[in-house]
C-alpha cells in the first residue's frame, strides 16, 4: 500500500536532496511512516469529475446578444464581476467601477448579480448531468462534480464521457473548464486552475497538484494573503512547509483539506436531489365516463398527494389533472391556491366547484396529477376548538378561502380585491388587486380623513352643459354648495389632471361631485354621486 | 364669501418659506422677493423653518428690487406638534429669535432641531406670533399656554388654500378666535414663488422622504396654491378684515438687517490704550524688531501712511484680531502666513502677520485697500495644516464658542447630484442614474446633448427623460444642507446667537454660524479664514531638521533672499515637491518664463490657473516677456494698471481696476463685478456688466476691439481669477520651498515626506528625485529608523535620509512610536522580543516583516514573515515563549517579488526601478529612456515606456490628455491629442504600464511625446501595485 501511493517523483529524489531530508522533518508531504495506516490512500475506487463553471453569473443572466457585464454592489459602489469577450475587448475588467466600465464602451449592457439565477441555473445542469452518473453534486456555487468510476464503461470511455458532456454543456450556453481525477478537491482544484488534467491514479495526485497556484483552492483571501507573504504560492510551497509549523499558523482546516485533495483523508460528498414534485397516474382497465367514478379517482390521487407531501414538509400552489383518452388529446385541470397547501380536503372543495363546468369530449381512460413547484411548509396546528382565535384573523382566513373558490368558480382574471392607494387624484385613489397574488403585501393605505368623496364615481367624469359660468344638470343650474377643492397633480405619468372640484346640487336636491377643469376654457364635469 | 371690493387691497405675506428650508421650499429668496414687489405686497416675511439662512440674500434682493418692507421670521414645529411662526418685530426681537434658533439646533443633531415649551419662558419679547392650526382646527390647553406667553401678540393664521373646506375652516377659526379673543389674519404658508413650481415641489418633497414621487402619496400637496397669489386672488378667497389685518402687522414691525452691526472684541487692547494707539504701539515694537539697525525712512513714510488709512477705516481691530491669533501660532511655534488684501502691508510686515517685506514687493497698500471701495480688509492667515486645530481650538478657548464660531458653506446641488436625487424620486434605477450621472460631464448648465442621453441607453424625447431634464435644470443650484466653511471664523463682541444663529456642525465640538462667507461680505462682517497649509508644515520641518542637524535656525524672513542658484534652479523646471509650481504645466512653462526675481514668482504663481489660461493670457505674456512683441498701452491709465504685467491682466485686481480706470465702474461696481466674475459660470452670463464695460471703454476712446478683448479676458478669468495679493504670499513660500530644495535638498525630501499627503506627487516620486540630486536613501529598519524619516549624516557628515516606520501602510502611530521608545532598552535581536518588548500584534508584526524591516532580525521579507507568524503571546506561566522550531523550506524573494513587496507595503522601493527589470522583455519595442531624450533631435520618431503617474485633461485644453511616465531614469511627459486618446481609450483608462509611440517635440529644455499609438504592458507588472494621480 505504501509503496502504491509513493509520488513517482518523491521516489526518484529529484526534489530533494537526501541529505536534506534529514534535517527538515517532518514535512508537510504526508509521510506514511509517521502516519496511522488509515491516513493512507486507498487505490481509485473513484473518479470525479468537476465542471468549473467561471462564467456563471454573465451566463446565468445574460439577456441580449451585445456586449454584457455582471455588476455587483460592493461597498456600496457598483463594480464589474465579469465582463463578456466583447466586453473585454474594450478593455472592460473585473473590478472596475460601472463608471469605468462604461466610459470604456457606453453601449455596454449592465446586469446585476443574480445569486436566485445563478442556484437555478446550476440545479438546472445539475438535473441534466444525472443522465452521466447517478452521484452529481452541487460543490460550490459554481462547482458541479460527478462521481463517474461506474460510468465510464456505459458512455464508452473516459473520452467519449467528457466529450458528450462538453458538447451539453456549449449547447446549454456554458462556459466550462473541466478536470478528472479521484479525489473531488483535486479535481476541483485542477479544474479552477484551468488544467484540462485527467489523473485517474491517486498517486499521480500529488505531482498534478503540485504547481497549481493557491488562488484556485479558494482558501480565504487572509490565509492566500499570508502565505503569498512569506512566497508561498503553489500547492507544492504548501507541501514543503513543516506539518506542524503550519498547523499553529494556520490551523488544521487547510491542512485537511489538503490531505482529502491528495487522498490521505475520506471527503464524503452529498448527492444532489431534484426537488420533487408530485405526479401520478390512475390508469383504468376500460374507459369511463361516469363522472362521480372519475371524482372519487381525483380524490384518490389527491389522498395520495397528501400523503407524499406530508411526509416531505411540502406544499404546493398549482395543481394539474390530466384527463387522456384513447385518441385526441387530454384535457387538462388546473386548480390553484393562494397559499402553499397540501390538504386533500380543501383541493377537493376547488376541484369539485370546477369539475361541474369541465367538458370531457370522451370516455376517460387515465387520469393524471401533477403537483406545480413544490415548496417547504410548517406544519399548522389546528386551532383548538375552545381557543378564541382573534376574529380578524378567523375572518381573513375565510375571506381567502372565499376568493380561492369564487376564483374556482369563474377564473383567475375575474375575482379582485380593492385597495385605496394614496393618490390625490380620485381615478387613481384605489385599485384592483389579482386575489392569488400575495395577501401579505396589500396593506391599506391611509385615506385622508378631510376630504370628502362620493362613493359612486363615474368610470369617466361627463361633460356638463353649461349656462354662462354656471353649470346644468337635469336641465336645471347647479347650486355649489361648497369648495373649491384645488387638485393639481399626478404631472409625473402621462395623466395630470388641474381640477376644482364643487359639492353641487341639483335641482331635484340630489348631491353631485363636479368639477371645472382648470384649463384656457374651463368646463365642467360630472364625476360622482353622493348617497 | 368672495367680497370683490373696489378697495385697493393691501397685503403683507407673513408666512413664506424659502429653498433654505432645505427639500420644503421650492424657491428662491430672491424669486420670492422679486415676485412680492412684483404682486404690489406691502411686504414679505422670509419664515424659513428654525433658520436665517436665506434672510441676506432676500435682505440683498429686497434692496435691489425696491421690496417695501422685509420681515424676518422663522417657522417652528414644536414637540407637541403645534406649529407657530415668529416675526422679529425689532432689534431686540431679532436677537431673541436668533437665540431661539440657536438653542432648538444646538440641542439636537445636526440639520435637526428640538424645540420644547421650556424655550419659550422668557416670553420672547419682541417678537409676534402665528398660531397655525392643523387640520383638526381645534384649540386645548397647549394654546392657552401659548396665549399667556405670546399676550397680545398672539395672531391665528388663516391659510386658505383651495381644500375643499375653506367655508367651515373659516367658520371654525371665527369660532375659536371669538372664544379665546384671538385676532386672525391671512396668510399664505407659501412654499414657492410661482405656481409653475409645484412640480418641483413635489419632487423635492418625494427627495426629502426619501421615496418615488408616485410614491409619496399624501405628503404632496394637492395643489400649487401655496405661491404668492395675486391681489386679485386674495381678495376673493379671504375676508377684507383678514387682509387688512396683514399690514396692520407688518406695520407695527420695524426692523431692518441693516441695523446689524458687527462689534469687535474689545478685550484684545489693555487697559488705556485705545485700538488705534495699541496697534500703533504693536507696529513700532515690530519696526524695530524687523530692523534692528534702524528703520529706512521710506518704510517709517510707508508705516505712517497706511496707519492713517486703517484708522480713517477703523480697522484696527481687525489687524489686533489676526494679530492675537498670529502671535498665538508663533508661541506654539506653528510656522504661518497670511494672504489677501491686507495682508501684504508694512503694518502685517510688522506685526508678523507675513512674512513678505513690502521693500521686495514695491507694493502700495491702495492697491489691496481702498478707501473709496470701503470693503473690509480681507486676510486669510495659512497655519500648517497639522496644527491648524490648535489655533481652532485656541479661538474658541479665547472668546467662547458664544462669540467665535465658523461660517458655513452651502452645498447647493450641482447636476450630478440633482441628476442623482432627480432621478430616484422618478423611480429610475441606481445603475440608470450613475450611467446618466456620467453624461453629466458634459452638462454646460442648460442642455444635455441628446447624443448622450442616448449613449446612457435611455430616450431623450421620452416623457421621463424631459421631466428628469426639466427637474434637474430647477434643481440645481438649489441648497441642501449646510456645510462648514473651512476655516472661515466670525469672532464678535457680543453673543454671536444675538447676530445669527448658530448651529452644531458635522464635526464633535464643532459650531456654525447659519450664514456663508457671501453673507457675511453683504452685511460687511468681518471674518477671519483660519486655514490649513501641507507646504507651512513641511517648512517648518526642514527648517527643524536642519538646525538639529547642526545647521542654522532658520525663519521664512532669514532665508536668504534672491539667491541666483536657487532661479537656475527653477529655470531648469527642477521643481519636484515645491510650492505651487510643482505641478507638469509649470514645470513646463518655468523654463519659458525663466523667473529671476521674486516678482516673476509672484506672477507665475497667477498664470499657470485656468482663468488666464482660457483668457489667453499665457502666451501673450510670455511672447512679450521673451521681447518677441512689443508692449504697448492704449493709454496711460491703462498702463498705470497693466505695466507690471507687460499688459497683459493676470490678477483679478488689475480686471476691477481696468474697468474703474478705462470703462468708468464706480469701485462698488467694479467689486459688483468681481462677485459676478465668480459667479458667471454658475447664474448664467455676465449680462449687463458687458454692455456697461464695453460702451464705458468705448465712450473714453479705447477701440471696439480692445474693449471686446479686455472683455474676453474677464470671461476666461470666471471664477478661477487668481488676486495678486494671494500670489504675492503664495511666491514668498514658493521661493523658500525651492531655496531649501536646491541648498538642503535631503532635510526638504524628508520633511515633505513626514508631511504626506500633499501636493502632486508620491512618496516614490519625490525618493526617486533626491536619489537622482545625489542624496542617499536608506530602507526602513527597526532597529534604525524612526517613526518620522531623519536625517543620518554618512562618513563625511553630509546628511542621508533614513525612512521612517510611518512609511509603512498599516503601521500605526502608536505601534511604531511604542517600537523607537522600546529600542533604548538595546537593538532588537529576534522577532519575539518586538511582541514582548514592544507588545506588538500579529498583524502589526506581519506589517513590518512585509515591509523588510525586519531584514536584520529575521532575514528576507518571506523568513520574516513565517518567523512572527508564528510568534505567540507570552501568558503568565511561560513570560517567554521562543521555542526551536523545523526551518521551513522558503523561496528566496526574487527582485521584482521584492520590489513589489516594497510598493505594496511603503509606495516605494529603493531597488531598481521596474522598468530596469522589464527592459530585456520589451526589446523588442526599443523603447527610449527618459535621460536620453534631451541627447535626441526634434520632430524625431520614438518609443518611450513607463509606468503612468499622472493622467490629466484639464477643461482648459480643449480634449487634450497629459500623461506622465516614469521610467528608471525619469520623467517622461506626453501630450495625446483627442482622437488618439479615443482610439486607445482601454489602454489610457487601464494601463498603470504603458508603452507610446510618438514624436518627439523639444523646445529648448521643454520635451514632450506627442502620442500616436499606445500599448498597455500592465500584465508585465504582475502584483506591482502603482498610484496614478488622475485629474478631469
Amino acid at each position: 500500500m505504501a509503496r502504491a501511493w509513493k509520488s513517482p517523483v518523491k521516489a526518484r529524489g529529484t526534489v530533494r536532496a537526501p541529505s536534506a531530508q534529514q534535517q527538515v522533518l517532518p514535512f508537510l508531504e504526508p509521510e506514511p511512516r509517521t502516519k496511522p495506516l488509515s491516513l493512507t490512500p486507498t487505490p481509485a475506487r473513484r473518479l470525479w469529475f468537476c465542471v468549473w463553471l467561471p462564467n456563471l453569473p454573465l451566463e446565468a443572466c445574460r439577456s441580449s446578444e451585445s456586449a454584457t457585464v455582471v455588476v455587483e454592489e460592493q461597498q456600496g459602489i457598483h463594480r464589474v464581476l465579469l465582463a463578456d469577450a466583447t466586453a473585454q475587448a474594450a478593455g472592460v475588467m473585473a473590478g472596475q467601477s460601472t463608471n469605468a466600465a462604461l466610459a470604456l464602451l457606453p453601449t455596454l449592457q449592465l446586469e446585476e448579480r443574480s445569486p436566485v439565477r445563478e442556484q437555478q441555473a446550476l440545479e438546472a445542469l445539475a438535473t441534466w448531468m444525472e443522465r452521466f452518473s447517478s452521484f452529481v453534486c452541487i460543490a460550490a456555487r459554481d462547482v458541479l462534480l460527478l462521481e463517474i468510476a461506474g460510468s465510464l464503461r456505459l458512455f464508452g470511455g473516459l473520452r467519449q464521457l467528457r466529450e458528450n458532456i462538453s458538447d451539453g454543456l456549449r449547447q446549454h450556453g456554458f462556459t466550462a473548464l473541466l478536470a478528472i481525477a479521484p479525489t473531488p478537491l483535486a479535481a476541483t482544484w485542477l479544474a479552477r486552475a484551468g488544467r484540462r488534467a485527467c489523473v485517474r491514479d491517486t498517486q499521480n495526485v500529488q505531482s498534478a497538484l503540485r504547481d497549481l497556484p493557491l488562488a484556485c483552492l479558494n482558501w480565504p483571501a487572509g490565509l492566500r494573503a499570508s502565505l503569498t507573504s512569506m512566497g508561498v504560492t503553489t500547492i507544492g510551497d504548501c507541501l514543503r512547509l513543516p506539518r506542524e509549523g503550519f498547523v499553529r499558523r494556520f490551523g488544521a482546516e487547510p491542512l485537511l483539506q489538503l490531505d482529502r485533495a491528495l487522498g490521505c483523508l475520506p471527503d464524503p460528498r452529498n448527492s444532489w436531489r431534484a426537488p420533487e414534485r408530485f405526479c401520478a397516474d390512475y390508469e383504468m382497465t376500460e374507459e369511463q365516463s361516469d363522472r362521480e367514478l372519475l371524482l372519487k379517482i381525483c380524490e384518490e390521487l389527491l389522498l395520495s398527494l397528501e400523503q407524499f407531501l406530508l411526509v416531505r414538509q411540502l406544499g404546493t400552489q398549482r395543481l394539474t389533472f390530466s384527463f387522456f383518452y384513447l385518441k385526441g388529446p387530454a384535457t387538462e385541470l388546473r386548480l390553484g391556491c393562494a397559499s402553499a397547501d397540501r390538504s386533500a380536503a380543501r383541493w377537493l372543495e376547488l376541484l369539485r366547484i370546477r369539475f361541474e363546468q369541465l367538458v370531457l369530449s370522451e370516455a376517460v381512460i387515465a387520469v393524471r396529477l401533477q403537483s406545480g413547484m413544490t415548496q417547504a411548509m410548517q406544519a399548522e396546528s389546528a386551532d383548538l376548538q375552545f381557543q378564541d382565535s382573534p376574529r380578524g384573523q378567523k375572518r381573513r382566513y375565510s375571506v381567502t378561502q372565499l376568493g380561492e373558490k369564487l376564483i374556482a368558480r369563474i377564473g383567475d382574471q375575474s375575482v379582485y380585491s380593492i385597495n385605496t392607494v394614496a393618490e390625490h387624484r380620485p381615478q387613481y385613489a384605489w385599485r384592483t388587486q389579482s386575489l392569488l397574488s400575495d395577501w401579505a403585501s396589500t396593506t391599506l393605505s391611509q385615506v385622508s380623513q378631510h376630504v370628502r368623496r362620493p362613493l359612486w364615481m363615474l368610470p369617466e367624469p361627463a361633460l356638463l352643459p353649461a349656462e354662462g359660468v354656471y353649470p346644468l344638470h337635469q336641465g336645471g343650474r347647479l347650486q355649489l354648495l361648497d369648495g373649491p377643492e384645488r387638485l393639481e397633480t399626478g404631472w409625473w405619468d402621462n395623466d395630470g389632471i388641474a381640477r376644482d372640484y364643487y359639492t353641487a346640487v341639483d335641482v331635484a336636491g340630489i348631491h353631485l361631485w363636479v368639477f371645472r377643469s382648470r384649463k384656457q376654457s374651463p368646463s365642467w364635469y360630472l364625476h360622482g354621486y353622493f348617497g | 364669501m368672495a367680497t370683490s371690493g373696489k378697495r385697493p387691497c393691501r397685503y403683507a405675506e407673513l408666512h413664506a418659506l424659502s429653498n433654505f428650508t432645505f427639500l420644503r421650499g421650492a424657491s428662491h429668496p430672491e424669486e420670492l422677493v422679486e415676485t412680492a414687489v412684483r404682486l404690489g405686497y406691502e411686504a414679505l416675511a422670509i419664515t424659513d423653518e428654525c433658520s436665517m439662512s436665506g434672510v441676506v440674500r432676500a435682505h440683498a434682493a429686497a434692496k435691489e428690487y425696491g421690496l417695501k418692507k422685509l420681515i424676518i421670521g422663522s417657522e417652528f414645529k414644536l414637540q407637541s406638534g403645534r406649529k407657530l411662526v415668529v416675526l422679529a418685530q425689532n432689534r431686540n426681537g431679532y436677537a431673541a429669535l436668533c437665540q431661539l434658533i440657536t438653542n432648538a439646533r444646538r440641542a439636537a443633531k445636526k440639520g435637526d432641531y428640538e424645540l420644547a415649551r421650556t424655550a419659550f419662558e422668557n416670553g420672547l419679547p419682541n417678537c409676534l406670533a402665528l398660531w397655525v392650526p392643523d387640520q383638526n382646527l381645534t384649540l386645548d390647553v397647549e394654546d392657552h399656554w401659548l396665549r399667556e406667553t405670546f399676550r397680545g401678540r398672539l395672531w391665528i393664521a388663516v391659510e386658505l388654500l383651495a381644500d375643499g373646506r375653506q367655508r367651515e375652516q373659516l367658520a371654525k377659526l371665527r369660532e375659536e378666535g371669538s372664544r379665546l379673543h384671538l385676532p386672525l389674519v391671512a396668510c399664505g404658508d407659501v412654499h414657492m414663488h410661482q405656481r409653475s413650481r409645484r412640480v418641483l415641489q413635489d419632487a423635492v418633497t418625494a427627495i426629502r422622504l426619501g421615496t418615488t414621487i408616485d410614491g409619496a402619496g399624501f405628503a404632496l400637496y394637492p395643489s400649487g396654491e401655496r405661491h404668492l397669489r395675486s391681489l386679485e386672488v386674495l381678495q376673493h378667497t379671504y375676508p377684507q378684515e383678514l387682509l387688512d389685518e396683514t399690514w396692520r402687522i407688518a406695520d407695527t414691525i420695524d426692523f431692518s438687517m441693516d441695523e446689524l452691526r458687527y462689534e469687535y472684541p474689545d478685550e484684545l487692547v489693555p487697559e488705556g490704550e485705545t485700538p488705534a494707539s495699541y496697534l500703533r504701539k504693536l507696529t513700532g515694537e515690530g519696526m524695530q524688531r524687523r530692523w534692528p539697525g534702524g528703520v529706512p525712512r521710506k518704510v517709517i513714510k510707508l508705516v505712517e501712511h497706511e496707519l492713517e488709512l486703517i484708522a480713517d477705516l477703523r480697522y484696527e481691530p481687525y489687524f489686533l484680531t489676526v494679530y492675537d491669533i498670529v502671535a498665538y501660532a508663533r508661541s506654539q511655534n506653528i510656522l504661518c502666513q497670511g494672504r489677501g488684501s491686507a495682508a501684504n502691508s508694512a503694518v502685517c510686515f510688522c506685526l508678523g502677520i507675513t512674512e513678505v517685506d513690502p521693500e521686495r514687493m514695491q507694493m502700495l497698500v491702495e492697491r489691496f485697500i481702498s478707501r473709496e471701495r470701503n470693503e473690509p480688509p480681507d486676510i486669510d492667515v495659512d497655519f500648517e495644516h497639522e496644527r491648524r486645530e490648535e489655533v481652532i481650538q485656541y479661538i474658541y478657548g479665547k472668546y467662547g464658542r458664544e462669540r467665535a464660531a465658523l461660517a458655513a458653506t452651502v452645498i447647493t446641488y450641482r447636476p450630478r447630484s440633482a441628476l442623482r436625487d432627480v432621478g430616484k424620486t422618478l423611480g429610475l434605477s441606481d445603475l440608470q442614474v450613475s450611467r446618466l450621472a456620467r453624461s453629466m460631464q458634459w452638462w454646460d448648465g442648460r442642455q444635455v446633448d441628446d447624443s448622450r442621453v442616448l449613449e446612457a441607453g435611455l430616450d431623450p424625447d421620452s416623457p421621463v427623460m424631459k421631466r428628469l431634464l426639466y427637474l434637474v435644470r430647477e434643481l440645481i443650484g438649489f441648497p441642501r444642507h449646510l456645510s462648514q466653511h473651512v476655516g472661515g471664523f466670525v469672532i464678535s463682541n457680543a453673543p454671536l446667537y444675538e447676530l445669527v444663529p448658530v448651529e452644531n456642525a458635522s464635526m464633535p465640538e464643532r459650531t456654525v454660524i447659519q450664514w456663508e462667507k457671501n453673507d457675511l461680505e453683504e452685511l460687511g462682517l468681518l471674518k477671519v479664514d483660519v486655514l490649513g497649509l501641507g507646504m507651512l508644515t513641511a517648512i517648518r520641518r526642514s527648517f527643524d531638521l536642519i538646525r538639529d542637524f547642526g545647521g542654522q535656525q532658520y525663519t521664512l524672513a532669514s532665508v536668504p533672499a534672491e539667491d541666483p542658484r536657487v532661479y537656475d534652479m527653477i529655470c531648469d523646471g527642477d521643481t519636484m515637491g515645491v510650492f505651487q509650481i510643482e505641478s507638469r504645466a509649470q514645470m513646463a512653462m518655468l523654463p519659458r518664463l525663466k523667473p529671476r526675481c521674486y516678482y516673476d514668482l509672484v506672477i507665475e504663481v497667477a498664470i499657470i490657473r485656468p482663468g488666464p489660461i482660457q483668457g489667453d493670457m499665457v502666451h501673450p505674456y510670455l511672447r512679450r516677456r521673451n521681447g518677441e512683441e512689443a508692449v504697448d498701452y492704449p493709454s496711460e491709465e491703462v498702463r498705470g494698471v497693466l505695466q507690471r504685467t507687460l499688459g497683459v491682466p493676470i490678477f483679478q485686481e488689475q480686471v476691477m481696476q481696468l474697468a474703474v480706470v478705462a470703462a468708468g465702474f464706480t469701485p462698488g461696481e467694479a467689486d459688483q463685478l468681481r462677485r459676478a466674475m465668480a459667479a458667471w459660470k454658475r447664474r448664467g452670463g455676465l449680462g449687463s456688466f458687458e454692455d456697461k464695460l464695453i460702451s464705458g471703454m468705448r465712450a473714453r476712446g479705447y477701440k471696439e476691439e480692445f474693449a471686446r478683448q479686455i472683455f474676453r479676458q474677464i470671461q476666461g478669468f470666471g471664477e478661477y481669477g487668481f488676486p495678486e495679493s494671494h500670489s504675492a504670499s503664495f511666491a514668498l513660500l514658493v521661493y523658500v520651498s525651492c531655496w531649501l530644495k536646491c541648498h538642503e535638498p535631503a532635510a526638504f525630501t524628508c520633511a515633505l515626506l513626514n508631511s504626506q499627503p500633499m501636493g502632486f506627487y508620491s512618496a516614490s516620486q519625490l525618493v526617486q528625485d533626491v536619489q537622482r540630486h545625489g542624496v542617499a536613501v536608506h530602507a526602513v529598519d527597526v532597529n534604525r529608523s524612526s517613526w518620522d524619516c531623519s536625517l543620518e549624516a554618512d562618513e563625511n557628515g553630509l546628511a542621508e535620509l533614513r525612512l521612517g516606520l510611518r512609511m509603512i501602510k498599516g503601521l500605526s502611530e502608536e505601534a511604531g512610536q511604542k517600537i523607537v521608545a522600546q529600542r533604548c532598552r538595546g537593538a532588537y535581536a529576534q522577532v519575539q522580543q518586538l511582541l514582548e518588548r514592544v507588545g506588538l500584534d500579529k498583524r502589526e508584526l506581519g506589517v513590518l516583516a512585509s515591509s523588510g524591516a525586519l531584514r536584520a532580525l529575521a532575514g528576507d521579507r518571506y523568513r520574516a514573515r513565517w518567523a512572527v507568524s508564528g510568534v505567540e503571546k507570552p501568558t503568565p506561566l511561560f513570560t517567554s515563549m521562543h521555542r526551536y522550531e523545523a526551518t521551513p523550506l522558503l523561496k528566496k524573494p526574487t527582485e521584482g517579488q521584492d520590489i513589489v513587496a516594497d510598493y505594496q507595503s511603503t509606495g516605494l522601493s529603493l531597488e531598481r526601478h521596474p522598468m530596469c527589470l522589464l527592459r530585456g522583455h520589451m526589446d523588442r519595442y526599443n523603447y527610449v529612456p527618459a535621460r536620453r531624450l534631451a541627447s535626441l533631435d526634434n520632430g524625431k520618431k520614438i518609443n518611450v515606456a513607463g509606468l503612468v503617474i499622472t493622467k490629466q485633461r484639464p477643461g482648459t485644453a480643449s480634449g487634450v490628455t497629459f500623461v506622465t511616465l516614469e521610467d528608471e531614469s525619469g520623467q517622461i511627459n506626453v501630450i495625446m491629442w483627442k482622437q488618439v486618446a479615443e482610439e486607445y481609450r482601454a489602454a489610457l483608462l487601464n494601463a498603470r504600464l504603458l508603452g507610446i509611440t510618438g514624436e518627439l517635440q523639444i523646445e529648448g529644455k521643454v520635451i514632450h511625446v506627442i502620442a500616436r499609438q499606445l500599448f498597455d504592458h500592465t500584465d508585465m507588472l504582475g502584483d506591482l501595485c502603482t498610484r496614478s494621480r488622475d485629474f478631469h
